[in-house]
């Protein structure tokens, strides 16, 4: 190990097969791809061949955390978990799930950067991590309980003081539709099979350590103290969302949602949320409240508290306590969760009896935190919610079920908008139970497939988000014009994204949001109003790939991408910027690498240069452009049949987004043709053994 | 692309921070006014000339009339806008208001001001807002939160006033398909515009969340 902050040092190795367990120098093999994603990449491209299923005994799990895991860096909670991702279709191909909570932190504690999972256990074991003891357990007695009981179990040998990953019944059973999950809440979706696969039912940690800040205390101390004081609410939106005496603007949709008079109402002694002003940094935990902002304000009464990741101070996990739903479900009366997490349960319902805000849409959602927190099911952000519906009501299951089966579902139930039908729905999911359960577990490609349904035909209906690969949309073209398109375009399963929608979101007026984006990217058109796209300008291209290389860069680094960038303030006095430059100054210093901003971006483009790579040797074809970067046709649609770049249609044109990739493309020195990036792009990063390989089986571009 | 490298300004204030501002004795009829507008603002209210003698008597009891001191009260006014930088006048419908900057943003000055002239005004002027600086509907159930604080069958009502009245023609509505009613101005909102992002704000981003 060299003499750099940040890093733990080392990278955990772990062979199921044989029961092996060594280590490596991070820095030695993997400092150029920083942690999480980058290292991830990194191990799949050398050790995994073209052609390895997911559930393989040969692919690899790898939990990757990054330099600035651990530290008191705001936000650095993120694992980001790689593997061959089971839900994509046709084919699985490399993609990562992120998880938060506090696993990162206590990984880098233990001293690791990463743990590369390969091989398979002969039968079920859990893996517990203390300092440098790593011990393979057997995992008989936990096998076939859900992620609570589990992480309970382990709790009790590990102490408090550890965190436990662990994958529900979902996972155990091979469905694709899984997740692992710590701390309570925190899930990454999609790779609980894969673990499942391996007959690992939970990691846990465990560390005494600390990371060492290569940097002077004080200027690190001044640095987290200017870090925090550009942050805003959830999704980094810097405005409140009501007009406030201390704010300039509003935005009724920012995330922002606490003020004077706003309480948690549930806590142990009612919390007042307070003014929640900008410069009160100390309080920045106040100023979001998830659930009552996906919800509704009712939620507030619900409130014990914010909950989050390490070192975090957004807290976007609200703690929600709703004493009803234990004695009519016999579920706990708390739960916690954020986003799509909260309505996992009530999005399965076209209608619920008091509407979507109502107190039967609550008792949905807590029943569905439970089940699917519990049971480990993942929801593909919405996508399992929105084909059940369809499904359903398009008459497609009563079809595709015989008879027994269909009669043994409550639909009359499901169709009054009783929760209580996802303790028969979620269960069966879980278990891969029936035609239904085990249809729905498969993720949207393979379900399409094995009902001999049409993947194009997802593609034309808009309401169902349906992208590709199996996969829907995340912060597309629907409300980020050529720019969302592009990036999620890029990725084998939901893009996930949030540096360029963090930006439009944030509710600056648009003329400011423009002069920002102007010196960001170079032009005030790199940015439109919604519904009021114009064609295509270098300077979308430009804000894509800037997008892009800043989430990998803080899936890398550990930093939240769904939290940051933080290019935008709610600071009048700065005009409102940001700082395009935060990451790599709390790089600098947690490591003393000395790289500016530049030189950090290219390390980001390296990262995702790798998993371009990755997906033309899965694919086998360096024909991207046609048969990768896919575009669902319902983006160049629109109901009222208005043309596109009319005010009110967010259609786009097909000419046009042609020209967007070919943009696209000549920024990331990629081939126009074929979408595949060239020898000499490979080069420039320093990948010529990636380009060598590729070639030798024609998939670069002449 | 350019960065921010600098940290400056980084846990600094911009501005004196509220209360802080007069710390000095106060022995001008001038300085006092000045802090009467100054406390009206951090109770999220706007003051008027008129206020000044009334409440120049609850807060000032040992010091000389207001109205007995020789000085004008709107000449001390004008003078006070012209030398402190943190106080500002208001011009709207009815008589000119004050307040100061260090407890209220202009945009907040501007909302309290159309709330002291009537729910119309106030209703009209902020869907005008929003439609013109943000390109966006407001949703109804707005103004049952505060600062507006109206009952929403209110808001309702005000509205089928807005409709029969002169000076309010440009005031429109559309319907998510959520039912969720929304507001915009046809002076700065195409319909058609309005009614996408209506049913965007309401319903697209709960499918992307």
């Amino acid at each position: 190990m060299s003499g750099y902050g940040g890093w733990a040092g080392k990278v955990l190795r772990v062979d199921l097969s044989t029961g092996r367990i060594w280590t490596e120098d991070t820095i030695d093999r993997y400092k150029e791809f920083l942690g999480g994603t980058g290292i991830g990449y990194k191990v799949m491209w050398d050790e995994v061949p073209a052609g390895t299923k997911p559930y393989d005994p040969e692919n690899r799990i790898i939990f990757g955390v990054g330099p600035l895991a651990g530290t008191g860096a705001p936000c650095n909670g993120r694992t980001a978990i790689t593997t061959l991702w089971p839900t994509c279709w046709p084919i699985p191909l490399v993609a990562s799930g992120h998880m938060g909570g506090q696993f990162a932190a206590k990984l880098k504690y233990a001293g690791y950067d990463a743990i590369v999972i390969q091989g398979k256990a002969a039968r079920p074991v859990w893996l517990m991590i203390v300092d440098q003891k790593v011990e393979i357990h057997d995992a008989r007695r936990i096998w076939g309980q859900g992620i609570r009981g589990a992480t309970a179990a382990i709790a009790e040998i590990m102490g408090q003081d550890a965190v436990v990953a662990a994958i529900g019944q979902a996972g155990e059973n091979l469905v694709p539709m899984s997740v692992v999950m710590n701390a309570v809440s925190h899930s990454a979706g999609g790779v609980g099979s894969v673990m499942g696969s391996k007959n690992l039912k939970a990691i846990g940690v465990r560390g005494t350590g600390s990371i060492r800040i290569a940097g002077k205390k004080g200027d690190w101390e001044k640095l987290i103290k200017y870090h925090l004081s550009l942050l805003g609410g959830n999704n980094q939106h810097v405005v409140p969302n009501s007009p406030q005496p201390w704010a300039e603007f509003y935005d009724p949709k920012s995330r922002w949602n606490a003020s004077r008079g706003k309480r948690w109402g549930a806590a142990a002694h009612l919390v007042d949320t307070g003014t929640c002003a900008p410069r009160e940094t100390n309080r920045i935990a106040y100023r979001s409240n998830t659930a009552a902002f996906f919800l509704g304000d009712n939620l507030w009464k619900h409130t014990v508290r914010g909950n989050g990741c390490t070192s975090c101070p957004i807290r976007c996990h609200t703690m929600l306590k709703v004493p009803a739903v234990a004695a009519k479900y016999g579920i706990p009366a708390v739960g916690q969760n954020t986003c799509v997490g909260l309505f996992f349960g009530s999005a399965f319902f076209k209608k619920l009896p008091d509407g979507p805000r109502g107190e039967t849409s609550l008792e949905a959602c807590m029943v569905g935190m439970h089940l699917a927190d519990d049971l480990g099911v993942w929801c593909n952000y919405g996508q399992l919610q929105r084909d059940f519906i369809k499904l359903y009501y398009d008459g497609v299951i009563k079809k595709k079920l015989g008879s027994r089966e269909f009669n043994s579902y409550s639909w009359n139930r499901y169709e009054q908008g009783d929760p209580a039908f996802l303790f028969e729905l979620l269960p069966r999911i879980a278990g891969k139970e029936g035609e239904l359960g085990t249809a729905l577990g498969l993720g949207t490609g393979h379900m399409l497939e094995r009902w001999g349904l049409s993947e194009e035909e997802w593609g034309k209906d808009k309401d169902l988000s349906y992208w590709k690969m199996g996969h829907p949309k995340h912060h597309a073209s629907e409300e980020a014009g050529q720019c969302g398109l592009l990036i999620n375009l890029m990725y084998n399963r939901d893009a996930q994204c949030h540096s360029h929608t963090n930006f439009l979101r944030n509710g600056l007026p648009l003329p400011l949001q423009k002069k920002l984006a102007a010196e960001l990217w170079g032009a005030p058109e790199a940015v439109d109003g919604m519904g009021d796209y114009k064609p295509m300008h270098p300077a979308k291209a430009r804000m894509a790939k800037w997008s892009l290389l800043r989430k990998e860069l803080h899936d890398s680094l550990s930093l939240c991408n769904w939290m940051g960038p933080w290019v935008a303030s709610p600071l009048r006095e700065r005009g409102y910027r940001g700082d395009d430059s935060i990451e790599s100054m709390l790089y600098k210093l947690a490591t003393g690498d000395d790289k500016d901003r530049e030189e950090m971006d290219k390390v980001g483009e390296r990262i995702f240069l790798l998993h371009r790579a990755l997906t033309i040797r899965g694919m086998g074809t360096k024909e991207m452009r046609d048969r990768h970067d896919r575009i669902p046709a319902w983006v160049f649609a629109d109901k009222a049949g208005k043309p596109p770049f009319t005010k009110g249609t967010t259609r786009l044109d097909r000419d046009d987004v042609r020209v967007a990739l070919d943009m696209l493309y000549d920024e990331l020195g990629w081939d126009r043709a074929t979408g595949a990036p060239t020898r000499e792009t490979y080069r420039k990063f320093g990948l010529d053994g990636v380009a060598a390989a590729l070639a030798k089986r024609n998939l670069v571009p002449p | 692309m350019k960065g921010q490298a600098s940290m400056a300004g980084a846990g600094k204030e911009d501005r004196t921070r509220p209360g802080d501002a007069v710390v000095r004795p106060r022995d001008t009829m001038a300085e006092h006014v000045a802090a009467l507008i100054r406390k009206r603002s951090a109770a999220g209210e706007l003051i008027t000339a008129a206020e000044i003698p009334d409440l120049w008597e609850v807060e000032y009891p040992s010091f000389p009339d207001a109205d007995g001191s020789g000085e004008d009260i709107a000449g001390i006014l004008t003078r006070l806008v012209h030398e402190n930088e943190d106080l500002h006048k208001l011009s709207g419908a009815g008589s000119p208001c004050y307040y100061s900057d260090l407890h209220m943003t202009a945009a907040y000055a501007q909302i309290v001001l159309h709330k002291q002239e009537g729910p119309l005004r106030l209703i009209a002027e902020t869907v005008r807002q929003n439609s013109r600086e943000y390109q966006r509907p407001v949703a109804l159930d707005i103004f049952t939160q505060p600062p507006f604080n109206l009952e929403y069958n209110q808001v309702r009502d005000y509205l089928s006033i807005m409709t029969a009245m002169a000076g309010y023609g440009d005031i429109a509505t559309t319907s998510s398909s959520a039912s969720r009613i929304y507001l915009y101005s046809t002076a700065h909102l195409e319909r058609e515009h309005a009614v996408m992002l209506a049913e965007w704000l309401d319903v697209g981003q709960a499918h992307n969340p």
